[in-house]
């Protein structure tokens, strides 16, 4: 979790797109899409199913490259480069299915999110160079931080896999704050979730904002949604139907009609009024 | 520790040992861990496969036997030569291969395993072709003479320890833990920040560079090399090496490599039914234990410390 920069940038987007459109076949799956993300809060990205919502994460995080349109990070133009290069400028993920690397335990997955703040290589790792050991070192002290950060340090030393389902969900989080990112995108982070768990999540999240970092979530459970964004994107058919707050979002005709469906209305107005 | 031990068994078992027949075994265990560990940081770690190791093995066996028999080279100046062309051929075959991935990675590589073979076999005026290449000099080092099966003995087993000591380090290294991480997904693997394509290729030359290794210790050490020695059976073998003993341990591939040196010679005994005990073999260790036996030891060991342990309570945030 970097801090976040000074006041002055407070209001330049940490993340920026510009009409992006993507097409598979002759899906349009992401049709001149544009939106600001404003660092330091919580962001939420909505919609149908086959909305075009994880194919725009895939579209920041480098894995889609777009037909045309642009992404920023801060002043960074982000087209042309390679996922793993994004990782390193600040953008971190968490997949829809969790993807863990089964074979660790729990310590060492959130260890190679410290790969790109760690420098070490083939042959300083051979010959055990003193700055290797030192660096290794610090990077167990950042990874028992992080585990104690999202609940997990009891667990650190579990095969990643034995951990019941909700706990990896937390494991993958601490994964991807370990890479140190500007932006956190979380691919449906309750999907799965038990109530109790979900309300850790949310407090979990309003952590890592606090920390200064700038989280975008791809969420279909609305109350999660509503309680902890700060704004909302609704996509549809891979466009932008509507961005604004929670409140607005939930008075805006379009979006009801499209997505939220008229029955949700009336249990909706308490979030909002928090 | 564990180096100490088995550098005492190494010297123990060469001082205690007379026969030249038992000697020569331990001396070929020694080159084919070389060849398991090389294969099994590509395999067991990254989860790369590669059919045609045997290519690169035999191409640091053939570049130390033409630049000595025919050229006339020291041997010490050959190794860095076969180290470097080893490399150079590895590295220009991983970048298109290691895009590919599975069974077409398998495919891409016994490919390059054939090339290998055939180009051993038809440029006869530098490998003598099929009826091989003789008069490769045996090493020597000052005053020490490595043509006494005894010394060779011990600089294998020297080479191999170290390159054991070094993989180990390796693996336990933040590269150690990318590579492994690139085997359980490539994608998070990517997410994480890790140049995965960059890093399959260093592995793929690191693992062809060890096997090129092999290839000089066993040309100075029989002087007569042929192109049957590096055919398709070899790569499988070595395969084989790494599967038996352990995927992802340095330590399986040295019990790899013993189990497949020394099983075809003690099953002498069946001749005819050599091949079927050898395959049932197999067939009950990939059954029983698949993570190798080197793995599956240490598994039960761990299990049962695991069940022993306490169980931690949940994440709260």
């Amino acid at each position: 979790m970097n801090a976040q920069g000074s006041g002055q940038e407070a209001f330049l987007p940490v993340l920026r797109l510009e009409e992006i459109s993507r097409s598979f076949g002759g899906i349009q799956a992401l049709n001149d899409v544009s939106f600001e993300v404003a660092p330091g809060a919580i962001h939420a990205l909505i919609g149908p199913n086959g909305a075009g919502k994880t194919t725009l994460l895939n579209v920041i995080t480098g894995s889609c490259p777009p037909d045309t349109g642009a992404a920023f990070l801060g002043d960074c133009r982000l087209n042309g480069r390679k996922p793993h290069e994004r990782v390193s400028l600040g953008i971190a993920r968490t997949f829809q299915n969790i993807e863990l690397f089964g074979s660790m335990t729990v310590l060492e997955n959130v260890l190679v999110g410290r790969h790109v703040k760690t420098r070490c290589g083939f042959f300083g790792a051979m010959a055990g160079l003193p700055g290797c050991s030192l660096e290794e070192r610090k990077a167990r002290q950042r990874a028992h931080e992080l585990l104690d950060f999202v609940g997990l340090s009891e667990a650190a030393d579990w095969r990643s896999t034995d951990l019941p389902f909700g706990w990896q969900r937390f494991l993958e989080i601490a994964r991807a704050l370990a890479t140190g990112p500007k932006v956190l995108l979380l691919d449906e982070p309750a999907s799965g979730l038990n109530p109790v768990e979900t309300s850790t999540l949310c407090d979990l999240l309003r952590k890592i904002r606090e920390n200064g970092v700038t989280l975008l979530l791809v969420e279909h459970d609305m109350n999660l949604v509503m309680e902890i964004s700060d704004r909302v994107f609704v996509l549809n058919h891979g466009m932008k139907l509507a961005d604004g707050t929670p409140c607005e979002i939930q008075a805006n005709e379009a979006v009801i009609s499209a997505y939220l469906g008229r029955e949700r209305m009336g249990g909706k107005c308490s979030a909002c009024a928090i | 520790m564990r180096y100490l031990i088995l550098m005492a068994g190494v010297l123990a078992a060469g001082f205690g040992l007379s026969s030249p027949y038992q000697i020569q075994l331990l001396t070929f265990i020694g080159i084919n861990s070389l060849l398991a560990l090389g294969l099994n940081m590509l395999m067991g770690y990254a989860g790369q496969i590669s059919l045609g190791h045997a290519a690169f093995f035999g191409l640091g066996a053939y570049v130390t036997g033409v630049l000595t028999a025919h050229f006339h080279w020291s041997p010490w100046l050959a190794l860095p030569v076969a180290i470097l062309l080893t490399a150079a051929a590895a590295f220009l075959i991983a970048l298109p291969l290691l895009e590919l991935s599975g069974f077409y990675l398998g495919m891409g590589t016994l490919g390059f395993g054939m090339i290998g073979y055939v180009v051993f076999r038809q440029w006869s005026s530098l490998t003598g072709g099929d009826s091989g290449l003789v008069g490769i000099p045996s090493l020597e080092l000052g005053p020490l003479s490595f043509a006494d099966a005894k010394n060779y003995l011990f600089l294998v087993w020297a080479v191999a320890l170290l390159c054991i000591f070094l993989c180990d380090r390796l693996i336990h290294s933040r590269i150690g833990r990318a590579l492994r991480a690139i085997h359980d997904s490539e994608r998070a693997a990517s997410s994480m920040g890790i140049d995965t394509g960059r890093l399959k290729v260093h592995i793929f030359v690191l693992s062809a560079v060890m096997a090129a290794i092999a290839g000089f210790l066993y040309a100075h050490l029989v002087s007569f090399i042929s192109p049957g020695s590096f055919d398709f059976l070899v790569s499988i073998r070595i395969v084989t090496m790494v599967v038996i003993g352990g995927m992802a341990s340095v330590w399986g591939a040295l019990l790899g490599a013993s189990v497949m040196t020394i099983l075809p010679e003690t099953l002498t005994v069946f001749t005819e039914y050599e091949m079927i005990v050898y395959g049932l073999i197999m067939i009950t260790i990939m059954i029983v234990i698949p993570q190798g036996l080197f793995r599956g030891i240490l598994d039960i060991y761990e299990r049962a410390r695991f069940r022993t342990g306490s169980i931690p309570a949940g994440p709260q945030a």
